[in-house]
This record gives structure tokens, C-alpha cells and sequence, in this order.
């Protein structure tokens, strides 16, 4: 039988302390409607600090991407999925008079497009773009925006050359004096998304912790009933999403219990992997269900810090990865932070694979999404900001014709890109940040 | 920010020519000279003809005169990018790669959107310390003007703009916006001033030796863009007079010739002195 009723966007499974968002389900789509609803476009942001590696990363060519340079490599297997982009830069990110403090700069100039004040005690920036288009399309999800990373650092005092750690350790700008801090805790962001919003009184926290009961427990009833309105696809479609959900719980549970045994005085929150790869991939599986289940449409995940010296020892490299940056052309060192590259690439590539793996509508997840993959220096040992190492991962809701590298003119601002996105949300904006128009060459037509 | 206490460099120049007349490429030559003797500092040199032969000059001029020859340091050196006019440019240039340093310009994708690189240029110079140079049509800067936000920097960062009146109306509506609309004062060089200081053709013959393009040049070259860009280094260097009016236009005095020519070939004949740091802004 056919009906006109179909399962509100906004249905949570509801629990005790727990509010579970439901993915993009076809019983979401009215079933006399005329055309199909289209799923939303979202964005994600993920930076990497201290600059790429450029020759492991630019193809010596344009056009349709083929083989792909030693770094990206792992993405080679979604290389139609891909935008590469060349020249694109952040002249708000050089020194302007303003000297030493490449790494404070580019990461405060990254998604804001100004140059911030050179102070470690009054700081200013500006509204960053994710936060322009937080604060429209956010109106129609739970949470405007998400702001993630993966290492803890401090948010005052001097980062580097006199510019506040505030700018070295966020992406995100709510205002032009407030950043926003990323979530770098697994259960924090866990509780965040799938919490109901109330604090949990101290009992049922208790019952929780007692009986080590899964969210998804405390919603059975309501999935039951959910279900026998479903069709097998949805239906299908439900239990995968609800079957991440748990194996994303029994991850955090593992890195808590990890943590427990290897060090209870540690300084980390108490259930951050000590594994990077774990880390990330904890961080991305939760954005993928925040994506999936339309709790946001933005995303910022700031991997690291800008400048850190995190030593990467889960690839046999114990040097930091500043330090590094700084080879002198010396071969040795430049191999090492091509590893480094290549492995942040490696859990990236995962994430996308994910991403791409979840139906949505009649593609993927991954079609409805701008993943940007950069860093706000290109040559981390020279402090260059042009050509900036930049990527989107998905087509932006089948706006972009994906699969190829597309070289524009040098001095190109990165800002000109940022309006070309905001365009693919809704948000329509004349000038942000440095632009002088556009990023043309997007379209598929 | 602007740190207190810290000298001002050198004025910086951006050099905006139709690149398309011995006069312009002498110009470029002598703002080299100058940059090298630290009289100037090159902010930005810009094509205004869609022309990637002319581009593939000045970065040539570039390589050449920071001593950026082969090997291992030469690879590493940071050039900023030449602006060069939007179009469709005929294809480059096999001269130029043929030359014992290497050329970074091989498509239009390797020079820069002129009026954005001049901005982005004129960021980095500090308050009232840097001249524009303009010789050949005004195309770049009335884009320039149309940038959002920018003429507060031009204001800011500009203290002149000197503008050879020879070549100029070949974009009239661009002339009539700069001249309406440029937040700076505004020199003209009349073309009674090029023809009356002409540089020496042998003079020529020795500036431009290095160059495998180099062709015999038995004529004097009239120097519009030269004396655009000695005002522009040097306005207090009494080497010209200013006349009245809005805009003013530079005057020719006679018992400066010989000083202006002798100027001209020292400063544009002087030896590329190697490049001490990066020019990364």
C-alpha cells in the first residue's frame, strides 16, 4: 500500500540520556512526491599542520587524475572522487610585515582569510567561513557545527613568535576573538552526539557505567517499533548504521580500558586511544554517523596542532614532526616526513572509503559531501604559503565533476574556493576573507 | 602591524608594463639595478599584454640578476610570480629554456592574475614606502581598483604612481577610471620626455649582451618607462621637475641629459648581485 505519510528528517531513537539520530532513510521520502528530496551537502575540513611534502604531492600534470604522487597514494583506489587543486593560496598567511610566525598565521588565516594580530594576550582573527555557514545551514540540524581534532593543547600563551597558542590550536572561529575548541575526546564527542542534551542524573550514569550498557540498550523499544514500519532496504540501512554505532562504542570502551591499564595518571582524557590510527579513525567513524544521521552539516577537524613536534612513533619515527619539517633538503629528513604524510594520508583514505561505502539517496554519502584534505603551508621547511596542498573528497551534492587536478593561476586565494563551497550550501556570500571572485571550473557544465 | 623602531627598506616597486618596447624591457633591467643596489625593492613586475614570451622575460630577468643560475641553489630559490594579463597567450617560448638558468614560466598557470598579485604585494610594503610604475595601458590597475576593500590598501601602502602617457589610451576607459579613481597622487610622463632622453643603442648592445635573444640594436631607444621609473626610485633626486595640476606631469630640464643618461646606463648595465635571502614576503 502506498501512502502519503513518510518518517520525519528529524526522527531520534530515544532512550534513557540518549537521543539517536537516524540516517537518510527512503521512508524519509514522501512517496507521492513529486521529485525526491535531495540529501543535504555537507563539509568537512581536515588539516594537517607543518605542510606537505609537494613533490610526493602534486601529479606533473592536469586534468584527469591517473597515477597519483607517492603521498596520495592511498587515495588512488577513490581518485574519481577526488579534486585536486593547484596554486591556491593564503597571502593573509605570510608575514606582511608581521615577521617570524609562519605556523601561528596560517592556521589562524586558514579558514578566517585575515591576517591575525600578531599578541598572545588579545587576540583577533575573524569569523571563519565554516562558521558563516554554520550559522545558516546549522539552523536546520542539532548541532551548527562540529569542531574535532586529535591532540591536546593549550589555548593561551606564546605558540609561536609571539602569536597566541589560541591560533596555532583552532580551526574554528565563532567570532573574531573566539575560537572554538576542538573536541579531542572520543567519549566527549560520543555523549555529545548521541547524549540527549540533559546531563544524566548521577544514578543513571551510574547504571551505565555498573552494567557497561551500550546507548543503543536504552532505545531498543523504540527501534523495535521503528522497524516494523520500515521496508528491508531501510530497514537493512538502520542496522548497519545502529551496528557502527556499537562498534564505535566498543572502541572508545577498549581505549578506555587501554588507558586504564597503561598509565592512570596520563594527562590525555581518559578515552583517547593512544594509537593515532585508532584516534582517527574513532574521530572520522563519529563524523561519518554525524554526517549520516544529519546531526551537522560542518565538520573542522584539526589533526594535529599547527607547529607540533608529535612525534610519530607508531611508524618508527621518534623525531617531532617540526623539527623535521625543517630538512634543510637533507634526504634523510624529507623521507621522514613524506612517511608522516603518507600515513595521515592512509587513515584519510580509510575515512573515505567509509564515507563512499554508505548509500545515500541514489549515490553514496561521499557524493553529498566537500571533505577538504589540507594544510595551511605547502613547503613546511621554507614557511611557503602558495600552492597550498589542498583536495576535496566528493562531488558537493553532484555539483563538482570530480576525478582530475585543476591548476589555477598562482596568487589564486584559497578564499575564492571558500565562496565556490558556500555556494554548494546555500550560503550565498560576496567576499570573504582575501577573494577577488569565484574558483571557476567546479561545475560540471 | 608595523613594528616601531624598524627602518624602512628601500621603496618598493610594482612595475606594470605592456613589455612590448625596448624602453619597458630597460626599465625592468634598471629596477633590477636598483633592487641590486638596494636603492628599490621589486614588489611585483606585471604584463599587461597576454603575452607568455614577455612573461618568460621578466622571470629570465629575475633569475638572472639574483645570480640564480644551475645547481642545487638556484633550485631552491623562492621567485615570486610575474603577473601576466588574462587571455590566451600565444605558447611559450623554447628561447627560454635554453637559457643557462632555469624558467619557471611555461603556461599561463605559472604567472599570476596581475591586479591580485599587485594587492597582495602592496600588502606586504610598509605605509607610504611603496610607487607604481605603470607604462602601457592601465587595464591591470583599473581591475586592481575594482577589487573589494583595496583602495584603502593602495591609500595605505602607496605614496605614488608614476604613469607613462605613451601607450596608455590603448585602453581608454581603463586611463579615464585610474586617473578618476587612483586613491594616490598621480605623475605623467609626456612623451616629449622619453624623446628627449634617448638611451644610447650601443649602451644597448652591452646591457643586453647576456641574452641568446639578443639582436643587433643600431637605434636610440626613447626612455618613457625608464624616466617613470627613475622618478618613481628617486622623486627628490632632482633629476626632473614636477609641473603643476592634478595630475602633474614630469619636466624635462635640459642640464639634467647627461646626469639621467649616465644614470640610466650605471643603473641599468650594473652587475646581477646574488640574492641574499628569499624574497618570500
Amino acid at each position: 500500500m502506498i501512502t502519503k505519510k513518510s518518517l520525519p528528517r528529524r526522527t531520534f531513537l530515544r532512550g534513557m540520556g540518549t537521543a539517536v539520530a537516524l540516517p537518510f532513510l527512503d521512508a524519509m521520502v514522501p512517496a507521492l512526491a513529486a521529485t525526491r528530496a535531495k540529501p543535504p551537502v555537507r563539509m568537512a575540513f581536515v588539516y594537517v599542520p607543518n605542510g606537505i611534502i609537494m613533490d610526493g604531492w602534486n601529479p606533473d600534470y592536469e586534468g584527469p587524475l591517473g597515477e597519483l604522487p607517492r603521498i596520495l597514494k592511498p587515495l588512488e583506489p577513490y581518485r574519481q572522487d577526488i579534486t585536486l587543486f593547484g596554486n591556491l593560496t593564503h597571502n593573509t598567511g605570510r608575514a606582511l610585515l608581521d615577521g617570524a610566525g609562519d605556523h601561528g598565521r596560517c592556521c589562524a588565516s586558514y579558514l578566517t582569510g585575515v591576517q591575525p594580530r600578531k599578541t598572545v594576550i588579545d587576540i583577533k582573527a575573524g569569523v571563519s567561513f565554516d562558521q558563516i555557514v554554520a550559522n545558516q545551514v546549522g539552523k536546520q540540524t542539532r548541532f551548527p557545527s562540529l569542531e574535532l581534532g586529535m591532540e591536546d593543547a593549550r589555548q593561551a600563551g606564546d605558540c609561536d613568535s609571539g602569536y597566541s597558542c589560541a591560533y596555532t590550536n583552532n580551526l574554528a572561529w565563532k567570532s573574531e576573538t573566539q575560537p572554538l575548541p576542538p573536541v579531542l575526546d572520543p567519549r566527549a564527542l560520543f555523549e555529545r552526539l548521541f547524549g540527549n542534551g540533559l546531563a544524566l542524573t548521577p544514578e543513571a550514569r551510574a547504571r551505565q557505567n555498573l552494567y557497561r550498557r551500550s546507548i543503543l540498550d536504552f532505545v531498543t523499544d523504540t527501534t523495535r517499533k521503528l522497524e516494523t514500519s520500515l521496508g528491508p532496504t531501510d530497514r537493512r540501512k538502520l542496522d548497519e548504521y545502529l551496528s557502527s554505532i556499537r562498534e564505535i562504542e566498543r572502541q572508545i570502551e577498549k581505549a578506555e580500558k587501554d588507558n586504564a591499564q597503561i598509565d592512570p595518571h596520563m594527562e590525555k582524557p581518559y578515552g583517547v586511544p593512544a594509537d593515532f590510527a585508532e584516534h582517527f579513525k574513532l574521530m572520522t567513524d563519529m563524523m561519518t554517523v554525524a554526517f549520516q544521521s544529519d546531526l551537522t552539516r560542518v565538520i573542522t577537524f584539526l589533526v594535529t596542532h599547527e607547529g607540533t613536534s608529535r612525534p610519530y612513533r607508531e611508524i618508527d619515527i621518534p623525531d617531532g614532526h617540526h623539527p623535521l619539517t625543517h630538512h634543510r633538503n637533507q634526504p634523510d629528513l624529507i623521507e621522514k616526513v613524506t612517511q608522516i604524510n603518507s600515513y595521515h594520508l592512509r587513515q584519510f583514505a580509510a575515512w573515505i572509503a567509509k564515507v563512499r561505502s554508505i548509500r545515500e539517496g541514489d549515490g553514496s554519502l561521499l557524493d553529498n559531501c566537500m571533505i577538504v584534505y589540507g594544510a595551511g603551508l605547502s613547503d613546511g621547511n621554507r614557511h611557503l604559503h602558495e600552492d597550498l596542498p589542498t583536495l576535496i573528497a566528493g562531488r558537493g551534492g553532484s555539483h563538482f565533476k570530480s576525478g582530475r587536478r585543476i591548476v589555477y593561476r598562482k596568487e589564486t586565494p584559497m578564499c575564492n574556493l571558500y565562496l565556490a563551497m558556500m555556494d554548494r550550501m546555500g550560503v550565498h556570500v560576496e567576499h570573504f576573507g582575501d577573494s577577488t571572485g569565484r574558483l571557476d571550473a567546479l561545475d560540471l557544465t | 602591524m608595523q613594528f616601531p623602531g624598524t627602518a624602512k627598506p628601500p621603496v618598493g616597486i610594482v612595475f606594470d608594463s605592456a613589455m612590448d618596447r625596448i624602453d619597458d624591457a630597460l626599465a625592468l633591467a634598471m629596477l633590477h639595478g636598483f633592487d641590486g643596489q638596494d636603492q628599490a625593492r621589486i614588489a611585483a613586475v606585471c604584463v599587461s599584454n597576454a603575452d607568455l614570451k614577455a612573461a618568460q622575460f621578466c622571470d629570465a630577468m629575475a633569475r638572472f640578476y639574483a645570480g640564480a643560475t644551475t645547481g642545487q641553489a638556484a633550485m631552491f630559490m623562492h621567485f615570486m610570480p610575474i603577473g601576466l594579463a588574462d587571455g590566451k597567450p600565444a605558447a611559450a617560448s623554447a628561447m627560454f629554456a635554453n637559457l643557462a638558468y632555469p624558467n619557471s614560466v611555461k603556461s599561463i598557470d605559472d604567472t599570476a592574475d596581475p591586479a591580485t598579485l599587485i594587492r597582495n604585494e602592496l600588502m606586504a610594503q610598509n605605509d607610504q614606502n611603496a610607487a607604481v610604475v605603470l607604462s602601457g595601458p592601465a587595464t591591470d590597475l583599473a581591475k586592481l581598483l575594482d577589487m573589494y576593500g583595496v583602495k584603502e590598501w593602495i591609500a595605505r601602502k602607496v605614496r605614488l604612481l608614476c604613469v607613462t602617457e605613451t601607450g596608455i589610451r590603448t585602453d581608454a576607459a581603463a586611463a579615464d577610471k585610474v586617473f578618476a579613481e587612483w586613491p594616490t597622487p598621480i605623475v605623467k610622463v609626456g612623451r616629449e620626455i622619453g624623446e628627449a632622453l634617448l638611451f644610447p643603442g650601443d649602451s644597448i648592445e652591452k646591457v643586453f649582451a647576456w641574452s641568446t635573444g639578443y639582436r643587433p640594436m643600431p637605434d636610440d631607444a626613447p626612455t618613457w618607462a625608464m624616466a617613470a621609473m627613475l622618478y618613481a626610485v628617486h622623486p627628490d633626486g632632482g633629476y626632473f621637475k614636477l609641473s603643476d595640476g592634478k595630475p602633474a606631469s614630469l619636466i624635462f630640464d635640459p642640464e639634467q641629459k647627461e646626469r639621467i643618461l649616465r644614470t640610466y646606463i650605471e643603473i641599468a648595465s650594473a652587475k646581477p648581485v646574488q640574492r641574499k635571502k628569499d624574497n618570500k614576503k
